[in-house]
């Protein structure tokens, strides 16, 4: 049987197991969310966890604010082995402390290393990619369809950058929200919340005027659609205003 | 209210009171030839808006460059006549002039909606220099201080303007540029009679004498046009690397010449030089992060850039002597002249294999494109493959076929080797 170890689909909740893991010496043969469907040979186990007082501050003193980075966007990306990898991750930081972010001849420190500079590189790319509409009632509502979990990192940018308009931005593909009110963000579930999804009048205007921008200032002599989809993957479009009706 | 009735004496055919999208078409067609559109280096913040270190491209033309700026002209109207220039005097075009104010309308609301990073902002010249001048001022001013809009600007600095005006202005901007157009005095004699090489490296000097925090926090740069005149790669490589030396330039734009205007002194070219552009930039590259100098690349003999093979891989197959390398224990400067390692895999080769002894797996995991570099390294003396195939033919060969230039565009992105 291989031990399949469950934790709560939360990160805190994943940093509880791995500690309990690591200070039991358990190795798990693989860790799993809730959602998880088991085959054949898995033994789930569910393991009663407590730690009180703040886990994510023990990781940060335990570990060094660098290799929580890392471990944090690992948890962030779409990446099926995620939990595993920071597992090894974690576990090998005791064979080589400080050095372990060099040591990328493990492997478990090459994906980790990969796996979170993919994430922070399709942050950056909604930074630009990200299209705000304005609502009737002065909001400003994105959607935006990101493969990582990057609406919380996303969200700090636009709140230093848009700090004073209220804005939502939704990731479609994980159904969830963040809203900002002028102070702090909240990330919460779409699911069941109903937006009055009404563009303001002046929407129009801004958008032909940036469509039309974006036809004329590009070089016909120059053109090169093979370069442009190699920057702004197709699969971005279909929330771009500007390439959307190309799709 | 800005004052538009000198404009009738201009025998300019604007119109002030043209439909705001119909001047945003003809004021963006004028100014889509300049090819920065970079947002990087200032890190500002305010109440509307802030700035990115790294720079943020928002979208790709369908010539695969990034917009970043709003990229406009102020007015197309020009009282000189560039030959090469689509706004020069002597075209019969539509022109068209903004108004501060709606400038900033633009600006704003595409920055909110996150179109853009920010402005760029430059201008035909009207009146006079400092005339021009102040209106770009007036603009940019307007923008800050009434609008308190904290994101990039980028502004072109007019040539032959009064050093009051360029320190103003530059106090606003993140980011000045004044172009150098052509590379030789000779060139700008013939095509651009009215401009002058001297009025922009003052510019150029001013700024780089008084650059700071609150002074053009992000840099100067400028732009050359290549292919409208005769010189050679070695011409504009010298030119460049002097401006890089004596201004400081964070960079310089090579912008293929593209005929608009139909001139006898000038070339008619049916197609931009764009793989010539494209070396250009690699070249530049070296320059700038990788220790070359322009003599190791180009020399009177052979003063054009090869355009099947790279410049750097040109360089190592004329020093196959000095090859092949161990990974594992030769310099950084030394890792830098490998094709197929860049300034980034350079930087971790020296950072990991102080902790462990690299094979060509690892190699591969950092980013070394050993497809390139297989024939110029050694890793842990051993060769990637057979060694006895390793002459200068037979690399020279593999690389021209492996030499795709994917085309990369000119702006934030270029990454190369
Ligand atoms: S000064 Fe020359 S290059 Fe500049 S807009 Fe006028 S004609 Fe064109």
């Amino acid at each position: 049987m291989q031990d399949i170890y469950i934790y709560n689909n939360t990160f805190k909740g994943l940093l509880c197991l791995i500690y309990e893991l690591l200070q039991k010496k358990i190795k798990p043969y693989n860790i799993k969310g809730l959602d998880y469907t088991p085959n054949l040979f898995d033994n789930l186990i569910k393991l009663n966890l407590k730690y009180d007082g703040d886990i994510i501050q023990k990781f940060i003193e335990e570990f060094g604010n660098y290799n929580f980075k890392i471990i944090y966007y690992v948890y962030l990306s779409l990446n099926a082995k995620k939990e595993i990898i920071i597992y090894y991750y974690l576990k090998n930081y005791y064979n080589y402390y400080r050095n372990l972010p060099y040591m990328r001849n493990l492997k478990c420190v090459d994906e980790a290393l990969k796996i979170s500079k993919k994430v922070s590189a399709e942050c950056h790319k909604f930074k630009g990619f990200t299209r705000f509409k304005k609502l009737k009632n002065n909001v400003y509502y994105a959607e935006i369809n990101p493969d990582n979990d990057i609406l919380e990192l996303l969200s700090i940018h636009f709140k230093r950058r848009l700090k004073n308009e209220f804005w939502l931005i939704n990731d479609v593909n994980r159904k969830i929200i963040s809203m900002y009110n002028k102070k702090d963000f909240e990330i919460i579930p779409s699911g069941n919340w109903q937006f009055k999804l009404e563009t303001s009048e002046e929407e129009n205007i801004f958008l032909e005027m940036w469509q039309q921008f974006y036809e004329t200032v590009s070089i016909k002599e120059r053109e090169n659609l093979a370069c442009r989809r190699n920057f702004m993957p197709k699969k971005y479009w279909k929330y771009i205003e500007e390439v959307k009706k190309e799709l | 209210m800005f004052d538009f009735s000198f404009l009738l004496s201009y025998n300019i055919y604007g119109e002030v009171n043209m439909d705001i999208k119909e001047k945003l078409e003809i004021l963006t067609d004028g100014a889509k030839y300049d090819a920065s559109c970079s947002s990087s280096g200032s890190n500002r913040s305010g109440k509307f808006g802030s700035t990115n270190r790294s720079g943020i491209c928002h979208s790709f033309t369908k010539d695969g460059r990034c917009i970043s700026l709003l990229k406009i002209l102020l007015t197309n109207c020009c009282i000189f006549d560039c030959k090469y220039c689509i706004n020069r005097k002597s075209n019969n075009i539509k022109r068209a002039i903004f108004s501060p104010e709606e400038i900033c309308y633009i600006t704003i609301n595409f920055y909110k909606r996150n179109y853009i990073e920010g402005l760029f902002l430059s201008s035909g010249i009207i009146k006079s220099p400092d005339y021009t001048m102040n209106f770009l001022i007036q603009t940019i001013e307007l923008l800050r201080k009434k609008y308190h809009f904290s994101g990039y600007i980028h502004a072109k600095a007019i040539p032959g303007a009064s050093p009051s005006l360029i320190k103003r202005l530059g106090s606003l901007v993140d980011r000045m540029s004044a172009n150098i157009e052509l590379p030789t005095q000779e060139s700008l004699k013939l095509l651009a009679p009215n401009k002058n090489n001297e009025n922009i490296h003052k510019i150029m000097n001013y700024v780089k004498n008084n650059r700071g925090k609150n002074f053009v926090p992000a840099g100067q740069s400028t732009q050359m046009i290549i292919g409208a005149t005769k010189e050679t790669d070695y011409d504009i490589m010298k030119k460049s690397s002097s401006m890089y030396e004596n201004y400081n330039l964070k960079r310089v734009f090579y912008s293929a010449y593209i005929s608009v205007n139909k001139d006898n002194l000038l070339p008619t070219l049916k197609i931009p030089p764009l793989k010539r552009e494209h070396r250009l930039y690699e070249a530049d590259w070296l320059l700038r992060y990788y220790n070359f100098r322009v003599e190791d690349l180009l020399d009177s003999e052979n003063p054009n850039f090869n355009i099947l093979v790279d410049p750097k891989a040109s360089w190592a197959l004329k020093h196959l002597d000095n090859f092949p390398k161990e990974v594992n224990v030769c310099s950084y400067e030394e890792l830098l002249r490998i094709p197929g390692i860049g300034v980034t895999s350079a930087k971790r080769i020296i950072k990991y294999r102080r902790h462990f002894k690299l094979t060509f797996k690892d190699l591969k995991n950092m980013g070394v494109v050993l497809k390139r570099a297989q024939y110029f390294i050694t890793c842990d003396n051993k060769f990637y493959i057979n060694s006895t195939y390793l002459n200068k033919s037979f690399i020279e060969a593999n690389l021209v076929i492996d030499n795709d230039i994917k085309a990369l565009p000119y702006g934030e992105q270029l990454q190369l080797f």
